[in-house]
């Protein structure tokens, strides 16, 4: 069967009604989450992840990528008319965003947003069904050196571009390997760090944890706050953007796409990095860079593509070689595995339904999402107003039930509380979350891959150097490790970081 | 000084000493045959060096890079936040025995007044809608085994 087949194939299973229905209500929820500051995509899609049991494999990962993808289009919209990021990946589109909409331009603001993310999201899907096939055929040829390796490598560049501090990232990190490791030992059969409690046997949930950190602990922080938001949202009005608009930001659209979707694929990439990265570099690239933070509308454009189109490649990684290469694949990943697919080289052969159809609902997510982020901008306003007062005790109870109705047991309650508080310790001091749980969700595979190659090499770590593909990974893992103790790269990271606190 | 960072790397260099004599305790076996402590102490001995890195660097350089303890713990309302800590708790300990209905419906109630002042009137009503709008969602709609509790409902 060739590409056409397949993809016919895949907008068959896409038009399922029960898929259909299950696409809205993933790319529905993602734009309320993505609207609503405070509960980003992974939180909702763990919240929901129990839901998704009662249905089949296709439709919970189509309905769980729906949000994923639909958070990404919804946050623009806190960004611009509130000056709050609804998720991460919207950071870079407060900044001339909000502008854009002091000067009374919100409307063509979001315009521009939903329509870059529609451009970008269709073309990451284009990228996405082009290169994923001839990857899974590489893959193949992965064993257990170059699975450890891929996923050090995987870790160490999440470390390496998310946080301001490598070492604290790394740490996190190897927190996250911790408590990956805690539970009955795969290999003989011990038990971990279970502290005679029988629940803590099967290790520790990654709903909980996630819950926890990303839900509870952004709950915790903004009861603390005391600040007030400001909705801009008498002047949303003229969402088609001028052809001047258009003049100004196709390039941007098309800078952003490409970039985003490569740094989508690597492993640690994903879409908060995407937009940083387009928006810096539409500021060097324009003409007129002092524009930029006081409504450029290629601000709003460039990271807005960027994001979308990481979203889209992120699947990349996942679905042929089985490795999460963010937080919300990894989510992606659980959802999988609980539903018996083990997602990897050999999913494309095995569950091809499943690879075509989730790619092909992505066309038809993208298409419902311009739909629900256009004509329907007055609701999500709306929604904005919704005091937080009466927003947080949802979201805690959302998160309290989420948990417990995975296994019906308290003490994945009183985890995620755990790591609630921990998630707010974390952010206090800023500890990234997300090396944790990347290595958390990819401990335990990392384990199994590396003493299954020191079994097979009889104790020599050459086995990682002898083989390209591992040498490769762990060469760039080294030089990633290394950059950042070298004098000419200390200085910009120290900028940015005082970037970040101004 | 910033005490927040020098007491999060000691406490990170203490979970790691931890962790490390943990793995021991399970067994390390040896590299060519590995065993279930095996990965627990490497990876307490990589956290427990990069926070004995990252603590040696902050001496040095007297964490210059980092917020000081009064920006992290500044303006913070420690009331609201360890009531709602608490009453989260409390909670998740009474979930089985108050069940689902009750419990939930105190914790709504206790957490729409923590924030800001309603009418009583108002906070009850709230409460009890939204209660019952979860019940439906989780008990009839996803099936959820939601806890009775001692009054059996």
């Amino acid at each position: 069967m060739d590409l056409f087949n397949f993809l016919l194939m895949g907008f068959a299973v896409a038009f399922d009604p029960l898929n259909l229905f299950y696409c809205f209500i993933g790319v529905l929820i993602g734009t309320l989450v993505g609207v609503l500051p405070g509960m980003g995509p992974v939180a909702a899609m763990s919240l929901l992840l129990p839901a998704t049991f009662h249905t089949t494999p296709v439709a919970s990962i189509i309905m769980l990528a729906g949000i994923y993808y639909g958070a990404m289009y919804g946050g623009s919209t806190t960004s611009i008319l509130v000056n709050i990021p609804g998720e991460a990946a919207s950071v870079m589109t407060c900044l001339d965003g909000y502008q854009m909409a002091r000067q009374g331009r919100a409307g063509r603001a979001l315009g521009i947003s939903a329509f870059g993310s529609f451009i970008a999201g269709s073309m990451g899907i284009i990228g996405l069904v082009l290169i994923a096939p001839p990857l899974v055929e590489f893959a193949l040829k992965f064993g257990p050196p170059e699975y450890f390796s891929l996923m050090v490598l995987g870790l160490t560049i999440l470390t390496f571009l998310t946080s301001a501090s490598m070492i604290r990232a790394l740490m996190m990190a190897a927190f996250g390997l911790i408590v990956g490791t805690m539970g009955l030992d795969n290999i003989s059969g011990l038990a971990r760090f279970t502290f005679h409690i029988p629940e803590l046997l099967d290790g520790v949930g990654l709903v909980p944890v996630v819950m926890g950190l990303f839900g509870i602990s952004e709950v915790l922080l903004n009861i603390e706050m005391k600040t007030k938001r400001e909705v801009f949202t008498t002047k949303v009005k003229g969402l088609l953007p001028t052809l001047q608009d258009w003049a100004k930001s196709i390039g941007s659209i098309i800078r952003g796409t490409v970039l985003g979707f490569f740094l989508g694929i690597l492993p640690g990439g994903g879409a908060v990095i995407a937009s940083f990265v387009s928006y810096a570099i539409e500021k060097r690239v324009s003409k007129h860079p002092e524009e930029f933070g006081k409504g450029a509308i290629q601000g709003v454009a460039a990271p807005e593509a960027a994001n979308n189109s990481a979203a889209q490649g992120a699947f990349i990684p996942l679905l042929t070689l089985g490795i999460p290469s963010n937080v919300v694949m990894a989510m992606l990943l659980g959802a999988l595995i609980i539903h018996g697919v083990t997602p990897g080289p050999l999913l494309l052969s095995q569950h091809p339904q499943l690879f075509w159809g989730v790619i092909a609902s992505m066309y038809v997510g993208n298409i419902m999402l311009l739909f629900l982020n256009l004509p329907l901008i007055g609701l999500w306003v709306q929604l904005l107003k919704v005091p937080y007062s009466i927003l947080f005790p949802l979201i805690i109870l959302f998160c309290l039930l989420g948990s417990y109705s995975i296994n019906n047991s308290t003490m994945d309650v009183a985890i995620m509380l755990a790591f609630g508080v921990i998630g707010y310790l974390m952010k206090k001091i800023s500890l990234e979350p997300a090396p944790m749980v990347l290595a958390f969700v990819l401990g335990p595979m990392m384990e199994t891959a590396l003493r299954q190659s020191l079994i097979k090499s009889k104790g020599s770590f050459s086995i990682f150097f002898t083989r390209p593909i591992s040498a490769v990974c762990l060469i760039i893992a080294i030089a990633l490790m290394v950059i950042p103790l070298l004098p000419w790269f200390r200085r910009p990271r120290v900028t940015l970081e005082q970037e970040e606190f101004k | 000084m910033k005490k927040t960072y020098l007491i999060n790397d000691l406490v990170w260099i203490s979970f790691a000493v931890a962790v490390c004599l943990g793995g021991l305790k399970l067994g390390f076996g040896s590299f060519h045959s590995p065993q279930a402590g095996f990965m627990p102490f490497l990876a307490g001995l990589l956290l427990g060096i990069l926070a004995a890195v990252d603590l040696g660097q902050g001496i040095l350089n007297k964490w210059e890079r980092d917020k000081s303890d009064k920006v992290i713990w500044a303006d913070i309302h420690w009331g609201k936040f360890l009531i709602t800590l608490v009453a989260l708790i409390l909670y998740t300990y009474l979930f089985s025995t108050l069940g689902f209905l009750i419990g939930t419906f105190l914790l709504l109630l206790f957490l729409y007044q923590v924030m800001e002042r309603r009418s009583w009137g108002i906070v009850l009503t709230a409460s009890a809608v939204t209660t019952v709008l979860f019940y439906l969602v989780f008990k009839i709609g996803l099936d959820s085994q939601l806890p009775r509790g001692f009054l059996g409902f």
